[in-house]
């Protein structure tokens, strides 16, 4: 899960070419790595991807800080 | 007597030393910490050398830091160049370059950009904020806060004096910096102070990136008011309902942000359910609120007073529009009346004033005006409209370049663009920039960049012809953009044509190329 989430951003979301690849526990939402709209299709993303839906009072900082977060709060939903 | 930005700080710290000036997250800095803090940062940036007028850059997101940095800098005489940190490291740089930037402030979690920056230019040679290997001229900002003021002198600043520079797209493919003054910063927080009538007992909700000019509201004017300014961190602007959350538990008293924050925090349905009693203002700027939404957030945030601001970065703020209820129809709001202590013309495209109720393009004159453009006498002569008043004392008026018209009420109306400048969430974009950064790709022949509308979002696409019939990939192309222009700017979408409509006089004929990329296969 970590991997598909981690693949999809480094294609699709980032401003730039990291040099080192993105790690689960980088905040994706603080350092610049990604900006509104990228955090937006990573939600249209994930709920094609893993067949889920994300409601708004879901969509927080804390289900979404970081790809380990997102797991985390995937898998509770499950 | 209050006469720079400075003084404002230095007054404070008397007047309520224990009060918070700003709040970040759970953290505060309180006015006497923010004197003196930035008293540390101004000596030690005298003792590298910084004297007046000189260019010192402030690379980090909004922190507590950055009020920090951005007083520390205006008392060692200097004047602040925020950099934004989301920004390709090739515009960064050339920003350094350009106002010769040798003092760079930042935050530890920069450290990677910073190294990726400094790796491409010579032209710094003191960085504050990151300690880094290798580099005994980089300090950290423990080792700021831990210097005395034992023999620290305050340097006078005078009004006339540079504050900041603010670089904005520009159309030859360069970005063009802005310059204003400790004048005209100190006449827009005072306008905002008197317009608002700000206190002692408001909280600023602050949204705006440094970089970004409706930023000075909250360093400048929430200051001066003796009011608290909240920073609210990018985590929440990218997360609008954990924003709903922090908005309610922050007791904010007046907002201000681009459209789209509002919409998004709209959109979550989750303000309903909440109490915003401490909130009395609502204020937007940078683009146009679509009526039918502001409609909606009217409706469920009665009794609050919204307004709607205008003006561009070289006069911060000129007009206003207040509204205690909602608007009827579907029809745009107007951009209201000039505040005090500025005037305006409507003109024609021979500088003849329109008759009354006529479109024309709108200039400004205001204590809030810019000094120029940075090193470029010759756009900053072109871009100001003078007239003879009195022989020796001209009256100096902007040209925005904003189409408008007034109506019957005596309020100004924004009609659009005389030239191809447009908004994106709020960020001003050259489209003639975004082409001449794709020209540079030595295979594109031709290109045209046009904007779609995508529900309530504006969508930049380009297309491009190859030259010679050669191969051009995409991904390249994106990769391209992104590398030299703010994500803002990049592209939403790029198609590789082969040839373009054209109208009957040969030139690319933008419309059929817009309406085209919607038809054919633009859909969300």
């Amino acid at each position: 899960m970590n991997d598909k989430i981690i693949a999809y951003i480094t294609d699709n979301l980032l401003y730039e070419q990291l040099d080192d690849p993105l790690t689960a526990d980088e905040n994706l939402l603080e350092s610049g790595l990604i900006d509104s709209l990228g955090i937006m299709k990573l939600v249209v993303f994930i709920e094609s991807e893993f067949e889920v839906a994300i409601p708004p009072e879901d969509m927080t900082i804390e289900n979404f800080m970081t790809v380990n977060h997102i797991k985390e709060y995937l898998m509770l939903g499950k | 007597m209050i006469f720079s930005l400075v003084d404002i700080v230095s007054l404070n710290s008397r007047k309520f030393p224990g009060k918070d000036a700003f709040r970040f997250l759970s953290s505060a800095l309180t006015h006497s910490e923010l004197e003196e803090k930035s008293n540390k940062l101004a000596k030690h940036l005298k003792d590298k050398g910084v004297k007046r007028g000189f260019r010192v850059g402030i690379y980090m997101n909004r922190c507590l830091e950055s009020a920090i940095a951005v007083y520390g800098i205006l008392k060692a005489g200097g004047c602040y160049v925020p950099l934004d940190p989301a920004a390709p490291i090739e515009r960064s740089r050339f920003v350094l370059e350009d106002c010769n930037i040798k003092h760079l402030v930042t935050t530890k979690n920069q450290s990677r950009k910073i190294k990726k920056l400094l790796a491409t230019t010579t032209e710094v040679d003191c960085l504050i904020g990151c300690e880094l290997e290798d580099m005994p001229w980089s300090f950290s900002w423990e080792d700021i806060f831990k210097l005395s003021l034992k023999d620290y002198r305050a340097l006078q600043i005078m009004e006339q004096d540079l504050a900041y520079i603010l670089y904005t797209s520009g159309s030859t493919g360069t970005p063009k910096g802005i310059m204003h003054t400790h004048y005209s910063a100190l006449n827009y927080a005072k306008l905002v102070v008197d317009q608002y009538q700000f206190d002692t007992s408001d909280v600023l909700g602050s949204t705006a990136p440094l970089h970004f000019d409706m930023s000075t509201f909250g360093y400048f004017a929430a200051p001066l008011a003796g009011a608290t300014c909240t920073l609210i961190s990018d985590m929440h602007l990218k997360m609008p309902t954990s924003l709903v959350d922090f908005l309610k538990k922050s007791k904010i008293t007046a907002w201000y942000s681009v459209p789209l924050i509002l919409i998004q925090l709209l959109q979550t349905g989750l303000l309903k359910n909440e109490d915003f009693d401490t909130l009395k203002w609502v204020l937007f700027a940078g683009e146009v609120f679509p009526t039918k939404h502001l409609r909606s957030l009217m409706g469920i945030w009665k009794g609050k007073t919204f307004g709607n601001v205008y003006g561009p970065t070289e006069v911060n703020q000129c007009t206003f529009y207040n509204l205690r209820t909602a608007p009827k129809s579907d029809a745009p709001i107007p951009i209201g009346r000039v505040w005090k202590n500025t005037e305006y013309k409507i003109l024609d495209e021979n500088d003849k004033e329109v008759s009354e109720g006529q479109p024309g393009l709108l200039v400004i004159r205001s204590g809030t005006m810019m000094k120029g453009y940075w090193n470029n006498p010759e756009l900053t002569k072109a871009l100001l409209y003078q007239e003879t008043i009195v022989p020796g004392a001209n009256a100096v008026y902007y040209r925005t370049g904003d189409l408008v018209q007034l109506n019957t009420q005596g309020e100004l109306l924004f009609l659009g663009r005389k030239d191809r400048q447009i908004k994106i969430r709020g960020f001003r974009i050259e489209i003639d920039e975004v082409e001449n950064t794709l020209l540079r790709i030595a295979d594109v022949a031709e290109v045209a960049v046009v904007v779609n509308q995508n529900n309530d979002e504006k969508v930049l696409m380009a297309t491009v012809l190859p030259r010679d019939n050669r191969a051009l990939d995409v991904g390249e192309i994106y990769l391209f953009c992104k590398l030299h222009l703010p994500p803002y700017a990049v592209p939403e979408q790029i198609e590789i044509w082969k040839e373009f409509p054209r109208t009957g006089t040969g030139k690319i004929d933008r419309k059929a190329i817009a309406h085209k990329l919607t038809f054919s296969k633009y859909e969300r």
